[in-house]
């Protein structure tokens, strides 16, 4: 197939690898870029889906048996695309390509992490523990190649990775290098990044030990999370057997996020069910503006309703301080229904924070319009390029898949013109 | 039994009109009653306050004690996620409410609305502009500046006054017994609650109440400023008379007189207190709102007469006679706006205020 | 093809350490009587040097390759040799990893695996793909509202001949009824015009589309890329083909009659759908005396989440009262719209939309629970309802009630039909004759001429909507071609219907695509193996034609079963089923299998477990455990199967009579919420298993030797331990009596 016969997908998250592999097994040949050393993206953070509770890692491991076995996917990590120019069947793409120092050699046998005296902080569960500079985020991750962070790690001076691989897969020296594209079109898949809670000064973000994000949350039952799984609270370890979830942290809300992030209510209901299955007498609580559970959802909001053990409060919390004695958080909220004003009290408290479009930390390599709040305006896009998922507006994964086959057809419209 | 809401467009857009621009925000998540510092915990405003007034339930807001609880603190507003701005929308259903229970009705009208704001100037300018046609007194008086006696004599303003305040008293008492009518129908609230009213009055005179806001927290001080200013100038005034009638003892007096240092110390508290106000306000407008009608034109008559009547001293002192007379006018004639139209004004929020917190406190209401 | 056999064992990541390699090669050469000196080692057999010695063996005439390394879930671009028959065995990951090293207990484990993966490139042949002739690769579009316009455009423009088929005279479905739209993009300020008019005209003019209005499809025959479609309009018929279809036949508002406790029959309570209709056409009035309504309430949810009507969230109806209320106040200033909603839903951006909506001074709402809709006697209604923010109970006046009416599939008719068709076949011809007598029949789609049923299965527990039960595979469906888009799949608004359809035309193409050069398509893309009946053999018992999810199998005039193979999805499940043990596929069949089991060493002392491992989620959760070093029982031999489904009895009987002490068997969950890529795959293993129980009895063997666990490919912590429990199990009651015959 000829070289300008191809499509470039931006994001190697669920998103980009949907249109890669839905691309390709429609007769087009793929190149995925992904700025990170491993594919997945934010959905290789989730414990569960919902509403059916089943484990992202199950769809991933079927997408990345399709780039396997389709030949017609290739693709980059640690792959930033620099410049775009052309137009639609003839764009050039630079990508500039950061040291893995590690290579293909690699088996994945681990030695080089144990041999690593480097602690640094594990962003992949959000900051709950630490790994080591030569990492791998968990044991399903793609490409299944270690990769050395360059920000801790001390290089050539420590060398021990080097001296503990036995296959000569570490590379220490490896340089960046600048690659170019020739591609018909171009899937930019760049995802979402969590809305920062430490802005949110009145609900303790960021400073109250056992106020989490949701997505932390997801890292908590994960089996491969920082505490193999178990919900145990950051101050101290203990069970959680109370908690609270804070809906609409950031987002409907004009000082933050004014749009609604669409999948924080489920989460929320997702998670409740986290802890009500690891601890049968444990109690959640969910306070919220609207609960917002669109179609079929609305069947796992009764399921999870129905739960004594779970309330639903209506009522936006408003104020969370810490109870310094016993690390126990208290909200503030009125419920509205009760017609009062509450202060209870939780073992921890998940903020469900809301979606910020990429755009917002890094800027997209193309000409186009964003939305004040950093959505891409798809009508303002040259021809040629489209934009998937949660680039556009927040969206769970059914709907990014459904966008992200939908934009592959796209993409064979203009790699056939 | 069912309660039967009957929605008011027109109260709506009244309120809307009146500085709750952004009243129709709210998406009822009850943020504000979770922030607000001075609501009681049982049915707290101001959610409730908010979806009353995007529905028009005009009955259930103007009688509401609650609006008055509030002190615009406007913590509310900051955190409102939607932009809502509670603060402003409380302050414009009180407009709304002292408009309601004005007596006469036109003239609260005529003070809440732009339109007759020349029209509510024009007859203390009238008023006055006929004594000094009638005195002969329209041009510029020479030799040493005397207001009382080459200007506007002391009884003269004193009748104009003491009429303005009896309208003014009239319209107040008027204006509260049908609200506490309305505050008590259905209750079984009777007669005076004096415990409750004395509570309220050593609170107010610390501003306790006043001292939680969060967002704002600064405006207590200017508040206490402008109150205490008040207090004073109004000691003055007694002072003043004791001084004429009682010892016939003709102004003007000299600068050092106790009774001159007080009133100017008044004065000056004043006008530290308004101008922190304005200051405030300023500041504040991005979270807290940037105020109504309303709101502005009481701040500007409290800031006209204070520098008005301190401008007079000042130009008497420093004999500049072609500015001394006409500042003192229009001190006169703000003065009169701020006393005679007190029932309509924002000063009212005095009364009001006083009423709904003696009602709240007394049926147990109010926030300890 | 001259098989030249080429047996490669990587001695690196512990593989060298943990088992005798010397004797391992030896073992293989007798046991799996390889030539001796066809068996070589490497340090790193991934390596440069490693793949360079296997590479020249191919050049050397080397074809049959069996990798003894890691698993093939790795370094799967280093030992691809195209144009041979290459099997890995997974020694890292299920001995190295996982085992003591050095034990005679690991090092049988390792020359079994290697046994077995000789073995079954022994049996099994390199595949051959197999194209059916004459294939269309047209596209077939069925119903002609947003979702079918954009699907039709979509492949259009990719370039494939497409066929609209719309019911109604008109296109445009409901889209064209509407007097406005919800605003589509930001900043979600002002209401959009219809866009669906100038999609009518960009359809109508495509040299790619041919539209057929005024008609149905009277019947679907054949398979992918081979479909005969019959349509049917006035009275005259015509048969086309085509390759693919996308199933896009929209919905119907929910029967208002059905809602009386919210006032419908009083002429002035009407349906959102009505509204449009109302606006459409000019004033908004109450409709008993033709007045200008002034005090208009929309009630949300009229049948949507509710247990006694819809029990899901029609998605748009919050959206499109709040529209309505922007008519209302658009076409009199002095009228209210008054939306008493559960919750308002307007997720994403389209809480912009709400809070412009919201901002407008006659636009007033409160959540509410509206407990009836009664007369006010003045022509005018009651609002009744409880737990509102305006008090506990409350009444309201308006002179006209909007139901914002939810959204029922085109698809649940027919469903219901055929569900209620099924029930009363059950109670024997006579009940299932009186049904066919007595009930109307509903519209049909598709019409299939399939022996599983005319229509799309839709999804078990989604009243009816054709969705996709995968959140990572949304355009899946139970029949190869055919994909829905649109209302019929989920409740979804006019953008995001487009924007679905686009996803169902890609997936049509794609099949076209695969059917085009004899490949498969999801979850087993570009395989290009098939199943390969031995038809002599068969008995048309019709297991197969009963039990394959995907209907691939029909039958001929004489009761025979048939293969089409474009249906196929190769999930084997018709493998597993056949107690002929006929079908076959090049690398997969009965034999293969049974051959690998056979190859295991029974050892007299020694405790053998075989575990069927699903190989899309069990096999990846035995390989992550490994990698976290977990601990497996030596006795375990695992075999990966295509899907639990394509397990077939025979293997467990062949594995007891040969001396195995227990079979487990690990597949995908089943039932509600479904993980099986296949469906049906793992039910149908649990169905066959229950089977089982009485085969184990004939041998006189006890029924916990064998069992069936349904594992997630997240469970892998704890997979080790649900298998070594097993072990344990099979353990305590003791050796397999078999093993000393």
């Amino acid at each position: 197939m000829a070289e300008n016969k191809k499509v470039l997908v931006i994001g190697g998250g669920f998103s980009g690898l949907t249109a890669a592999v839905e691309t390709a097994e429609a007769g087009s040949e793929v190149i995925i870029v992904e700025k990170t050393p491993f594919f997945g993206g934010r959905v290789t953070q989730l414990n569960k889906y919902f509403p059916k509770l089943c484990p992202p890692n199950c769809g991933l491991e079927i997408n990345f048996k399709r780039i396997k076995n389709s030949g017609d996917v290739a693709y980059h990590t640690l792959a930033e695309v620099e410049k775009i120019t052309g137009q639609e069947g003839a764009f050039e793409v630079t990508v500039k390509i950061k040291p893995r120092y590690v290579n293909d050699k690699c088996v994945g046998c681990n030695a080089c992490a144990e041999a690593c005296p480097v602690e640094m902080p594990n962003e992949f569960n959000f900051g709950l523990d630490t790994t080591k500079a030569a990492y791998i985020t968990h044991n399903q991750a793609f490409p299944f190649i270690y990769a050395i962070d360059d920000r801790y790690c001390k290089g050539k001076a420590c060398g021990k990775c080097a001296e503990a691989c036995k296959y000569n897969a570490i590379d220490l020296d490896m340089k960046p290098e600048t690659i170019t594209l020739k591609v018909s079109s171009i899937i930019l898949a760049a995802g979402w990044d969590l809305y920062d809670v430490s802005k949110l000064d009145n609900l303790g973000g960021g400073k109250i030990k056992n106020v989490i994000t949701n997505m932390q949350m997801e890292r908590l039952a994960s089996p491969n999370g920082p505490t193999a799984g178990k919900v145990l609270r950051p101050s101290d370890g203990k069970e959680v057997k109370n908690i609270a979830f804070v809906q609409c942290a950031g987002s409907r809300d004009e000082n933050h996020l004014p749009y609604c992030s669409f999948i924080c209510c489920m989460a929320s209901l997702k998670q409740a069910t986290y802890v009500r299955e690891q601890y049968p007498d444990a109690k959640a609580e969910i306070f919220y503006i609207d609960i917002r559970t669109p179609g079929r959802y609305e069947q796992f909001y009764w399921k999870v309703k129905d739960d004594p053990n779970v309330t639903l409060t209506k009522g936006k919390v408003a104020g969370i301080t810490e109870d310094p004695a016993t690390g126990d958080v208290i909200l503030e909220a009125e419920d509205i229904f009760g017609g009062k004003k509450i202060r209870r009290s939780f073992d921890m408290v998940v903020l469900a924070a809301g979606m910020v479009p990429s755009t917002k930390n890094s800027k997209i390599p193309v000409e186009v319009s964003l939305t004040p709040d950093g959505f891409v305006l798809p009508a303002t896009l040259q021809k040629g390029i489209y934009a998937v998922g949660t680039l556009k507006s927040p969206v769970d994964v059914a709907k990014s898949v459904q966008d992200a086959t939908g934009v592959a057809i796209k993409s064979i419209q203009s790699a056939r013109r | 039994m069912s309660e039967q809401i009957k929605p008011d467009l027109k109260f709506i857009n009244s309120v809307i009109n009146a500085g709750g621009e952004s009243l129709k925000k709210c998406f009822q998540c009850a943020t504000c009653s979770v922030v607000c510092k001075v609501t009681p915990d049982d049915k707290p405003f101001p959610r409730k306050e908010m979806v009353q007034a995007q529905w028009g339930l005009k009955d259930k807001l103007l009688s509401n004690p609650d609006i008055w609880l509030c002190h615009q603190c406007s913590d509310c507003t900051a955190y409102c996620p939607r932009g809502a701005k509670p603060g402003e929308v409380l302050g414009a259903i009180r407009k709304l409410s002292i408009e309601h229970y004005a007596f006469p009705s036109f003239v609260g009208k005529a003070v809440a609305d732009p339109k007759f704001l020349l029209l509510t100037f024009a007859v203390p300018v009238l008023i006055f502009g006929a004594v000094l046609m009638a005195l002969g007194n329209l041009k510029i008086p020479d030799g040493e500046i005397v207001y009382a006696e080459k200007f506007m004599p002391v009884p003269v303003i004193d009748a104009v006054f003491i009429m303005s305040a009896i309208f003014a008293m009239i319209g107040f008492g008027v204006g509260i017994t049908r609200y506490w009518k309305d505050l008590t129908s259905g209750t079984k609230v009777k007669g005076l609650p004096m415990a409750a009213i004395m509570a309220t009055v050593t609170e107010f005179l610390a501003h306790k109440k006043f001292k939680t806001c969060e967002e704002t927290v600064d405006r207590s001080r200017s508040h206490l400023f402008t109150f205490y200013g008040f207090v004073g100038l109004a000691i003055t005034t007694t002072w003043a008379i004791v001084y004429l009638y009682g010892m016939q003892w003709l102004s003007p007096y000299p600068l050092r007189d106790p009774m001159k240092i007080f009133g100017n110390l008044s004065a000056a508290s004043l006008l530290i207190g308004i101008t922190l106000v304005i200051i405030n306000r300023l500041k504040h407008a991005e979270k807290a709102g940037s105020g109504s009608y309303f709101d502005w034109l009481f701040i500007g008559v409290i800031f006209t007469i204070v520098t008005t009547g301190l401008l007079s001293e000042i130009l008497r002192l420093l004999h500049v006679p072609v500015l001394a007379y006409p500042v003192y006018f229009i001190h006169l004639v703000v003065v009169f706006f701020l006393f005679a139209y007190a029932p309509f004004s924002k000063m009212a929020h005095m009364v009001y205020r006083t009423t709904a917190l003696v009602y709240a406190k007394h049926t147990g209401r109010d926030k300890a | 093809m001259e098989k030249k056999f080429g047996v490669y064992i990587c001695k690196g990541c512990g593989i060298g350490e943990t088992v005798d390699i010397e004797k391992l090669k030896k073992n293989t050469a007798g046991g799996a009587r390889v030539p001796a000196e066809q068996i070589k080692e490497h340090g790193i057999l991934c390596s440069p040097e490693g793949l360079e010695l296997i590479r020249n063996d191919v050049k050397e005439g080397t074809n049959t390759i069996i990798v003894g390394a890691c698993s093939p879930r790795v370094k799967f671009e280093e030992f691809d040799f195209p144009g041979t028959l290459t099997e890995r065995v997974n020694l890292r990951e299920f001995v190295s990893w996982t085992q003591e090293p050095m034990t005679e207990a690991t090092q049988t484990l390792a020359e079994d695996y290697l046994k077995m993966g000789v073995i079954k490139t022994q049996k099994g042949n390199l595949p051959e793909p197999n194209i059916l002739p004459d294939l269309s690769n047209a596209i077939m579009v069925i119903g002609g509202g947003i979702s079918g316009l954009t699907a039709a455009l979509e492949a259009a423009n990719a370039g494939y001949q497409v066929t609209l088929v719309e019911k109604e005279a008109e296109l445009g479905g409901w889209s064209a009824k509407l007097y406005k739209e919800a605003p589509r993009q930001y900043p979600y300020e002002k209401l959009d015009e219809p866009m669906i008019f100038d999609k009518i005209k960009e359809v109508e003019a495509h040299q790619n589309i041919k539209v057929y209005k005024s008609t149905t499809i009277e019947k679907t025959d054949g398979q992918p890329g081979l479909f005969d479609v019959t349509l049917a309009a006035n009275g005259a018929s015509e048969t086309i083909k085509v390759g693919a279809f996308i199933m896009a036949a929209g919905w119907k508002p929910y029967d208002a009659t059905k809602l009386v406790h919210l006032g419908y029959g009083n002429p002035n309570v009407i349906t959102s759908v009505q509204m449009e209709e109302m606006a459409k056409k000019g004033k908004i009035i109450r409709p008993s005396d033709g007045k200008e309504a002034k005090k208009v309430a929309f009630i949300q949810c009229a049948g949507s989440r509710d247990a006694n009507h819809l029990p899901y969230c029609s998605s748009f109806c919050c959206a499109t009262s709040l529209k309505q209320a922007q008519y209302v106040r658009e076409k009199n200033s002095d009228a209210v719209a008054m939306i008493f909603y559960k919750d308002i839903r307007t997720p994403g951006q389209s809480e912009l939309f709400y809070k412009n909506m919201q901002n407008n001074p006659g636009v007033l709402l409160t959540k509410a629970e509206v407990s009836a809709i009664t007369d006010a006697g003045n022509g005018n209604l009651y609002v009744e309802a409880d737990h509102t923010f305006l008090g506990e109970k409350i009444q309201v006046e308006a002179d006209l009630v909007v139901l914002a009416i939810g959204v029922v599939p085109a698809t649940r008719a027919p469903q219901e039909y055929l569900d209620g068709l099924t029930e009363a076949g059950k109670k024997g011809d006579d009940a299932k004759k009186a049904y066919v007598d007595e009930t109307a029949k509903p519209d049909f789609i598709l019409n299939l001429n399939y022996k599983q049923g005319p229509e799309l299965p839709t999804l078990e527990g989604a009243y009816g909507f054709a969705d996709s039960n995968f959140i990572c595979f949304q355009y899946e469906t139970r029949r190869t071609g055919i994909y829905s888009a649109g209302c019929v799949r989920q409740p979804m608004n006019m953008a995001e219907a487009a924007q679905d359809a686009a996803g169902a035309a890609l997936k049509a193409i794609q099949c076209v695509e695969h059917v085009a050069t004899g490949t498969a398509v999801h979850p087993r893309a570009w395989d290009q193996t098939f199943p390969d009946p031995m038809m002599i053999k068969c008995t048309s018992c019709k297991r197969c034609t009963d039990e394959c999810p995907f209907g691939a199998i029909d039958e001929d005039a004489k009761g025979t079963p048939f293969f089409r193979v474009n249906r196929c999805r190769r999930c084997a499940t018709c493998l597993g089923a056949c107690p002929e043990r006929i079908v076959s596929f090049k690398d997969f069949s009965v034999d293969i299998v049974g051959s690998m089991l056979k190859a295991i060493d029974i050892n007299e002392d020694d405790f053998r477990i075989l575990v069927l491992a699903c190989e899309n989620d069990a096999y990846p959760a035995l390989d992550s455990a490994a990698i976290k070093r977990m601990k497996i029982s030596p006795s375990v031999r695992i075999i990966p199967v295509r899907c639990l489904g394509a397990t077939n009895l025979v293997w467990v009987t062949d594995a007891f009579s040969t001396g195995i002490d227990g079979v487990l068997l690990l597949g995908c969950k089943y039932g509600e919420n479904y993980q099986c890529h296949f469906v049906k795959g793992s039910e149908l293993a649990n169905y066959r298993f229950s089977k089982v129980q009485e085969t184990l009895n004939k041998l006189q063997l006890e029924a916990e030797r064998c069992q069936l666990i349904q594992v997630s490919i997240s469970e892998y912590d704890k997979l080790p331990q649900i298998i070594n429990d097993f072990v344990a199990r099979v353990e305590e009651i003791g050796p397999n009596p078999f093993k000393d015959l």
